[in-house]
């Protein structure tokens, strides 16, 4: 056999990497401005030194008291409690619920999409539940449960579970057919073809769910620390709220928006390495 | 049934004659293929018989939807027959096996592995170890020309190289039989030939049995030692050859007369049951 003709060597993108980077510099710098303009209309309407503020500190402290109230709490801490203390325990009542979605809803996913007969078993409760307001259940899991941890990870999980596993029965169903069918022809059993094949394809759309669920967890998080709490950075906000401490306020939302981000970022770091070839099909 | 051979550059030859069907390698008896049921039901295929013998290389032409992927996808055993049945050497097929490897048009190799372990799946599927699947994995990716690109995966290769990566996944597992559904129907022509040659080149070195899904008369004709020619839906046989020029050294073979007059006889064959192709189609809205 000859060797490969030359002139279909490697896959080479359409675009030259010239134009590339100077494209991504200038969506770089476009974003820098964004964030600086955001930033500029907050330190307008809050007043600069030679302008008065447009509206009352009480209402919307400026930049600065925000950033200086983030290193005050980090040295006294809110409410008895370090910041960070806060911050992990709002990361471990999602965390809990988060792995427990992913240990058990993704291969509940699985088996739906692999199985009629299991999804006309499972796919009720899971249809029914899905457009009941899960904080509406707060009040009932807190009787159910009491007022401990429990109710508020079993609300965080009532509204990731259906996400993440129903994103993994359709990513499982849209496996190509071709693929399946390949694996078989080429003698594998049915184990094999789901560790080798079904699994693998999968795995891109299953991510897709577990990202757009990190989201919907930090959401769940203020709800769940509305109730009969006395820490997590959802609650140091809340709480803060009825003093009109409107820095503190501040400094737990944005905590809370890094919190999101992080995790986020940390989960396309996954992904990139765990599933490179996503998207990548022709 | 045989027409004057010494006018015509191809013979008609009847593919389930009692010789050949003694001798087949894989038989279809009778098969009939009927999606749905009620008044929605197609008839995909009706009685087809086919013998094909060890070392032949069938090729398969007809209009779009005439049932030809129906028929492979039967003798995969991706599909049951509704009746009649498929046998090789003898037994009847009843689900996929690895003694027939099937090449896709495209899209059926495993993204998220490396081209080394696509080609090592069938024979670690098959219970060979570790050490052993990569060694034979690497000797076809050797055989397709691919020495060097073992550790790519899929989306970093060209169109032609991936189908090359099928062929040599498929081959990895030493089928006696090899299903080809329109392999290189998506490549540009240049592609398309050079491997072409290449089968071509495997074929006649390690003399499988081939049965090959296309909609080019000319790939037909270039390949084949037969040529099966169907109908437009419901899918039966309209005429079988043996064609000639699959044993011919020339690869430029495709520009004699001989052949173009080959091409012409197919073409006005297959021209009839295209236009009837055509009519289903749109009478069905």
């Amino acid at each position: 056999m000859a060797e490969a003709d030359t002139q279909e060597l490697a896959y080479t993108p359409a675009r030259s990497k010239l134009p590339r980077t100077s494209e991504s510099a200038r969506v770089r710098v476009l974003t820098a401005l964004s964030f600086a303009g955001m930033l500029a209309v907050w330190i307008v309407i809050t007043g600069t030194p030679v302008t008065p503020p447009l509206v009352d500190p009480v209402f919307l402290p400026s930049p600065l008291s925000v950033v200086q109230t983030f290193m005050k709490l980090m040295r006294t801490g809110y409410q008895g409690e370090t910041v960070l203390h806060h911050l992990l325990m709002s990361l471990m009542r999602f965390g809990i619920a988060f792995t427990f979605c992913i240990v058990a809803g993704v291969p509940v996913g699985l088996l739906m999409g692999m199985s009629r007969n299991v999804q006309a078993l499972l796919d009720p409760p899971i249809e029914i539940t899905r457009p009941i307001p899960k904080l509406a259940l707060l009040p009932l899991f807190i009787i159910w449960f009491g007022i401990g941890e429990l109710s508020k990870t079993i609300v965080i999980i009532t509204a990731l579970f259906p996400m993440i596993s129903i994103s993994a029965m359709q990513a499982v169903r849209g496996v190509s057919q071709r693929k399946i069918q390949a694996a078989y022809s080429l003698g594998a059993s049915r184990w094999i073809v789901f560790r080798r094949v079904l699994l693998p394809a999968s795995l891109p759309g299953i991510f897709t769910g577990i990202r757009v669920s990190i989201g919907i967890g930090v959401t769940m998080l203020v709800g769940a620390e509305m109730i009969a709490t006395s820490d997590g950075i959802a609650w140091m906000a809340l709480s803060a709220a009825d003093f009109l401490l409107t820095d503190v306020v501040l400094v737990g939302v944005l905590l809370m928006a890094a919190l999101g981000y992080g995790l986020d970022l940390l989960a396309r770091l996954i992904e990139r390495r765990l599933v490179h070839w996503s998207g990548k099909e022709n | 049934m045989v027409v004057d051979s010494t006018a015509r550059a191809i013979a008609a030859v009847q593919l389930d004659t009692p010789e050949r069907c003694a001798n087949a390698k894989v038989l279809f008896s009778g098969v009939s293929k009927c999606f749905g049921d009620g008044a929605g039901a197609v008839q995909a295929l009706e009685r087809m018989d086919i013998a094909i013998e060890k070392r032949d290389f069938l090729c398969v032409v007809g209009p779009s939807g005439c049932g030809k992927s129906t028929l492979l996808n039967i003798l995969a055993g991706f599909e049951a027959p509704s009746s009649g049945q498929v046998t090789l050497d003898g037994r009847a097929v009843a689900a996929p096996g690895a003694e027939r490897g099937v090449v896709f048009q495209q899209g059926a190799l495993f993204t998220w592995m490396s081209v080394l372990d696509n080609v090592a799946f069938g024979p670690l599927a098959r219970g060979k170890s570790n050490a052993d699947a990569r060694e034979i994995a690497g000797e076809y990716i050797n055989l397709v020309g691919l020495s060097g690109f073992a550790e790519r995966y899929p989306y970093e290769l060209s169109g032609g190289m991936q189908q090359r990566v099928g062929i040599a996944r498929a081959l990895a597992n030493e089928p006696e039989v090899l299903l080809m559904d329109e392999p290189f129907a998506a490549l540009d022509q240049q592609t398309r030939e050079l491997l072409q040659e290449e089968i071509k080149t495997i074929w006649q070195r390690t003399g499988k049995t081939i049965l090959w899904i296309t909609h080019s008369i000319e790939e037909a004709l270039f390949l084949a030692t037969h040529v099966l020619v169907m109908t437009a839906r419901p899918g039966r046989i309209k005429a079988s050859f043996a064609s000639p020029f699959s044993r011919d050294p020339d690869p430029l073979v495709t520009t004699t007369p001989a052949f173009a007059e080959a091409k012409r006889e197919i073409l006005r064959l297959l021209r009839d049951e295209s236009i009837a192709a055509q009519r289903q189609e749109s009478s069905r809205g």
